[in-house]
């Protein structure tokens, strides 16, 4: 008999290590189809069901379920060292605080009661001693608290069990929890049969647990145990619980909440499978490590076509955003724990346990590129084969391969493929793009077989314009969905859903102020009557993120009930509503009280139902007065916030999408209907099928954009509101932004607070039109062309310049866009025929570099939506220094020389001294070696020197000179390191001169000894 | 109160003076510290405004020889902390700064050397050095005024002022005086700006006290 049982468990090992060479193989060739995995994976010969660490042992406990026994795997060399045969499907494990106990609950719920075989197994880990508690029900999760007992979850009651003494209490009855019996079907995994999870939080004081029908958490310092019934659709999956260090966190399935219960953000799109998928919340850093499968991604089982591949995302924590994604070598498969440190994960997975070194991360080989957007502006006269430089670099360092691809053809990059660090040149052909009159979104897709993470690919946005289309494109990386004015501030925002985060951007300068983090995919702003606040709602989280407009910063989220997504939100005189998604078969209309933060649900809209579409929108009346409720299956609602309720209800049509808008004067538009104060449409906005993408009200006037695909050009129309009469369309810069299926509606305009331009949220984010965009425009006019350092007409190649005239643009705009773009706004510069870079333009003025190319008489010509301007001659010099001059203290204007002691203007109080080492910025030195083009900066390393190397005298006495090139960094300007000599004569106005090729220039400076 | 102190200080000096009668060295060493107030010098031209120094202490050593008559004479150093500065309708700048004076003067005293209590009035002259030790920066305030610089002048100074010195022991003795130390103004620390003009002489009056080593 003896020699049987030692028959069978050697045949049992041989099995085993077949399994796992198979296993090892499999992944072997798995690594080679998906390229780097990250991770170790050790497969245990089974399917494991829960996880312990006891670092002091440096062992990681594995429940193995089927295999009856638990593997003891060495936290240092990831093989599984011993086998701790166990009572049979051991589904879960918690080290006591001590370390002393193990304590192992069986799922042993077996159809045939005779052999039912639930139980607790108790391990003294000093002695090795073990005692086996029978149980009458089966054993969902274990947990230890701070106080050194275990939690004990069962299907029918939690129960208190010291493991010392074997006593147990019971805390209380569950009722109602329907327990999968065995055998299960299969194929199967633990947590599809088991389908409960418990963790505690790493200091011990709070337990929290998933079952199918509920959530539970548990305060361990105050033995009060609080159970939440839940709904989900899809399940909740993964059947994993991961809290963080001081439990005011948990991830259960794929929902993040709060030590109340709240949903404060969740993945979107999940699958529900409960056994695939992982998480693990490390809270000190803020980063929550995951696989949650996606429903729309394909299919789970890893060998059928299209099949998710496993990738581990790196989120943020408080807003699930997606810092970073890393492929797997499979599925995780339930619990993650990490060690104490939380450098490393432990995860369930296919195979048994994936070990994944996430403190290693940032040396582990990755790619990426430093650019988001790459943005070509073609324009009607500029046809050149333009090209930009992006990098693609490994962000831990070091040498990565990388290889590019794109589908779009006319869309090139040299190299496509390397070695990080490199620098890849990225170009597009006009005449592949010379039919597109919009812009044109492309993707550059970058892969790596040695970098662990997949990198986000590169958008490329290819834009090209007749001169008759109107407006600035300023880009904006990312998915933007909202954009809203200020009504007191001049300032407008910018919804980023993809980031999570509400961009804020200077109602003049166009330029990003701040940037107001969200909640998990934000779908819609509104500002609070009083204009303090702004509210956001969100698709995966159950608040609405708030914010002080005044100082920016982020206040107590509005919280939703339970199951309520808020993704729309208007606010009236009288009441703030929100449209919600409700997880369940009806979705509704809730009312949010700014005092207590919470929201309820309208127990009815007035004499109507409060039962909505999910895709519902509202918008609020400028004046406060009414709320009307839009939507996608066709029905119209309408708050009176005097009456206090929903005095309309109409079915508009089967569907509706676009543009929405609501004016103080009672009118309202839905897609290109104009509604009456009853919701009756009065007028068709336009017969034919291109929808509004965008509608505004500024008085007695409309405003509607549309376009008929996303790489058109799109179109503005002012609608006279009283006659109802569309004027002209006018042609925009690139199309509207177009809003998708499951968010129908559309709101891309925004009327700034000062009323001098629109803001237009567009194809590549968002484009600025001047008010009166149709309005006749004169032929610009230049009248002047002088240095832009000093206002000298001294000009020359490469130099920077101001054109001085009349009617140069609609509007005034600057760019920080490299290289600088030969279009700025609606204005086009040519110089002998050469498109120019420009970085600033305005009716008045207008800023460029002269290209290199041209030196000699030149004919500058611009073009604007108003015609051509006349021709201006103009002399270019090879070399013409100019010093930059610098206001000082408001009135005073110097030359803007530095003295590198202090990093500080050269100024009478703060004079040069003998000896001493100054930097001269100006422009016009000419051309360089090695040679750049116009409109790009100035390498840092080597910078680029100028050919022809100019000499400087202070005083009379010639400095010497450490460089005179292009300034690292800038566009045009150049820079000379120089010394003063120590007999430099002293005093208030000593002459500097700057003399190069003959041509010179001369400033004062004060000298001090 | 106050009196009656500085009444028996009085007594108690004079005491000890008479007490101890031919006591009379010929050389003297001490030192001397006191406030320094400058009178602000107007600013012409295209800005007007005032500039000159605030008012600040000084410290020093005096190094005096008495001859048998009512003659003497004594070097000194002394170093002042009095910041620089400017103002114009109503605004006002400083910057830190310091001097440092160097002079011999010449003292004529109303009687001989080996009285206890010697009045005595004192001219002379030397040089002080002006410093602007503040920070500097591209942008000043009423740099249209003038401009506080970080730099060091050294101007010739005439010294004048009387006192009085009294014994305190046999080896001690004790003055109180009041100074005016007179430069042409530092026009390269505190520096007119260009269009303005600042001339004429700076007084620095300092009321001083000391305490002597006879020897």
């Amino acid at each position: 008999m003896e020699r049987m049982q030692k028959y069978l468990t050697r045949c049992g090992n041989r099995a085993r290590q077949i399994t796992r060479r198979v296993m090892v193989l499999g992944l072997a060739c798995s690594a080679l189809a998906s390229a780097a995995p990250f991770g170790k994976v050790v497969a245990i010969g089974g399917q494991a069901a829960d996880l312990a660490i006891d670092e002091g042992r440096n062992v990681l406990y594995i429940a193995n379920f089927t295999a009856n026994r638990i593997e003891e795997m060495s936290l240092a060399t990831g093989a599984i060292r011993t086998s701790i045969n166990v009572s049979s499907q051991p589904s879960s494990l918690a080290l006591s605080p001590d370390n002393r106990y193990l304590v192992i609950g069986h799922y042993g719920n077996f159809q045939s009661a005779a052999t039912a075989n639930n139980a607790l197994t108790v391990i003294d880990l000093g002695s090795r001693a073990r005692q086996t508690f029978a149980m009458g029900s089966p054993v969902l999760g274990v947990a230890f608290g701070i106080d050194g007992r275990a939690l004990i979850v069962t299907t029918t009651d939690f129960q208190l069990f010291d493991p010392a003494t074997g006593a147990t209490q019971v805390l209380e009855t569950i009722t109602g929890l329907q327990a999968k019996t065995l055998p299960a079907a299969n194929p199967n995994a633990p947590p599809s049969i088991v389908a409960a999870t418990v963790a505690a939080s790493g200091d011990g004081r709070s337990v929290y647990g998933l079952s199918d029908s509920f959530r539970f958490y548990y305060d361990v310092e105050r033995r009060a145990l609080r159970v939440l019934g839940y709904t989900s659709s899809p399940t909740m999956g993964p059947r994993a619980v991961s809290v963080s260090r001081d439990g005011s966190q948990f991830v259960a399935g794929w929902v993040l909440s709060n030590r109340d219960g709240v949903n404060v953000a969740q993945f979107g799109d999940p699958n529900g499978a409960l056994d695939v998928g992982s998480h693990a919340l490390d809270s000190s850093r803020g980063v929550l490590y995951s696989q949650i499968p996606t429903g729309t991604g394909g299919s789970l089982v890893s060998g059928v076509s299209g099949a998710q591949a496993p990738i581990l995302q790196v989120l943020d924590s408080d807003n699930l955003r997606v810092r970073d994604r890393l492929q797997l070598a499979e599925h995780l498969a339930g619990k993650s724990v990490f060690n104490q440190d939380a450098t490393v994960i432990y995860a369930i997975s296919a195979s048994g346990v994936t070990i994944l070194p996430v403190g290693n991360l940032e040396q582990a080989p990755r790619v990426a590129s430093t650019e988001q957007d790459v943005i070509f502006r073609g324009n009607f006269c500029d046809r050149r084969v333009s090209g930009q430089d992006i990098a693609i670099v490994n962000p831990g360092g070091g040498a990565v391969d990388f290889s590019l691809s794109s589908v779009t053809p006319g869309l090139r990059f040299s190299p496509s493929s390397g070695v990080t660090p490199a620098t890849v040149r990225v170009s597009i052909d006009p005449a592949a793009f010379q039919n597109l009159k919009g812009t044109l979104t492309a993707q550059i897709e970058i892969k790596s077989e040695a970098a662990v993470n997949l990198a986000s690919p590169i958008r490329v946005l290819i834009n090209n314009r007749e001169p008759d289309q109107r407006g600035s494109i300023i880009n904006v990386a990312g998915k933007i969905v909202d954009i809203i004015a200020d009504p007191e501030r001049d300032r407008f925002y910018v919804l980023r859903q993809d980031t999570n985060e509400v961009l804020v951007f200077d109602g003049s300068t166009y330029s990003l102020q701040a940037r107001l983090r969200t909640s998990n995919t934000p779908t819609q702003m509104a500002i609070t009557f009083d204009r303090r606040y702004m509210l956001v709602g969100h698709d995966n989280a159950q608040i609405a993120t708030m914010y002080d407009l005044e100082t920016l910063e982020q206040l107590a989220p509005i919280r939703f009930p339970g199951g309520h997504y808020p993704r729309s939100i208007a606010v009236s005189g009288r009441s703030i509503l929100a449209a919600t998604r409700v997880a369940g078969p009806i979705h509704t209309i809730d009312k949010v009280d700014l005092v207590s933060r919470t929201a309820t649900q309208l127990p009815s809209l007035g004499v109507y139902e409060n039962n909505i579409d999910k895709s519902t929108i509202l918008v609020a009346t400028p004046n406060g007065n009414r709320i009307m409720a839009v939507q996608a299956t066709g029905g119209l609602l309408l708050y009176d916030s005097t009456a206090d309720t929903f005095t309309v209800s109409r079915k508009e049509s089967d569907k509706l999408a676009g543009a929405v808008a609501a004016s103080s004067f009672d009118q309202f538009v839905v897609g290109n209907k104009l509604l009456n104060a009853s919701l009756v449409p009065i007028r068709t906005l336009d017969t034919s099928k291109v929808q509004s993408a965008g509608f505004m009200f500024v008085d007695q006037v409309g405003f509607r954009t549309s376009a008929g695909e996303s790489t058109a050009a799109g179109v503005i129309q002012r609608v006279d509101l009283p006659v109802g009469q569309v004027s002209r369309a006018t042609r925009m810069a690139e199309a509207p932004y177009l809003g998708d299926t499951e968010f129908p509606f559309t709101r891309t305009l925004a009327p700034l607070y000062s009323r001098n331009v629109i803001v237009n949220l567009t194809t590549s984010g968002f484009t600025v039109l001047p008010w009166a965009y149709d309005a006749a425009v004169a032929a610009p006019q230049i009248q002047r062309v002088v240095s832009a350092a000093d206002g000298t007409e001294n000009v020359a190649t490469g130099g920077l310049v101001s054109l001085l005239g009349r009617e140069m643009s609609p509007v005034n705009l600057a760019t920080r866009e490299l290289p600088l773009p030969t279009a700025l706004g609606d204005s086009c510069l040519t110089i002998n025929g050469v498109p120019t870079p420009m970085m600033f333009v305005s009716p008045g003025q207008l800023n460029a570099q002269i290209p290199y190319s041209i030196d000699g008489n030149a004919t500058i010509v611009l073009r604007t939506p108003g015609g051509v301007s006349d021709n201006y001659n103009v002399q270019i010099r090879t070399t013409a220094p100019t010093v930059f001059r610098n206001a000082v203290g408001g009135t005073q204007t110097v030359a803007t020389i530095v003295r590198t002691k202090n990093s500080e203007l050269v100024t009478l109080s703060n004079p040069v001294r003998r000896g001493e080492s100054l930097v001269v910025y100006l422009t016009g030195m000419g051309r360089t070696f090695p040679a750049i083009e116009a409109g790009i900066p100035g390498p840092n390393d080597p910078p680029l020197r100028a050919q022809i190397q100019p000499k400087v005298f202070i005083g009379g006495k010639e400095m010497g000179i450490r460089f005179a090139g292009l300034s690292p960094g800038q566009v045009g300007v150049y820079q000379i390191d120089a010394q003063v000599p120590g007999d430099t004569p002293v005093g208030l106005e000593i002459p500097l001169v700057i003399t190069q090729d003959g041509g010179s220039t001369t400033v004062n400076l004060r000298v001090v000894d | 109160m106050k009196k009656l102190w500085m009444r028996a200080l009085q007594l108690g000096s004079i005491s000890a003076a008479l007490a101890l009668p031919g006591a009379a060295q010929q050389y003297e060493f001490g030192i001397l510290g006191g406030g320094a107030f400058h009178f602000d010098r107007p600013v012409t031209g295209a800005v007007k405004g005032n500039a000159g120094l605030q008012p600040g202490w000084t410290a020093g050593g005096v190094l005096a020889h008495n001859s048998a008559g009512r003659w003497g004479g004594e070097a000194r150093y002394q170093f002042q902390r009095t910041g620089l500065r400017a103002s114009s309708e109503g605004q006002s700048i400083s910057f830190s700064g310091q001097s440092h004076l160097a002079h011999y003067d010449v003292l004529l005293y109303s009687n001989s050397r080996e009285d206890a209590v010697r009045p005595f009035v004192a001219f002379g002259g030397g040089l002080k050095g002006y410093q602007g030790t503040g920070t500097e920066r591209a942008f000043q305030q009423l740099s249209n005024v003038a401009i506080l610089s970080r730099v060091q002048q050294w101007q010739p100074m005439l010294s004048f002022g009387g006192g009085v010195k009294w014994r305190v022991g046999n080896r001690l003795m004790m003055r109180a005086e009041i100074r005016d130390f007179v430069t042409p103004f530092p026009k390269d620390v505190i520096v007119p700006s260009p269009g303005n003009k600042i001339g004429g002489w700076l007084h620095d009056i300092t009321p001083l006290f000391g305490v002597s080593y006879l020897f």
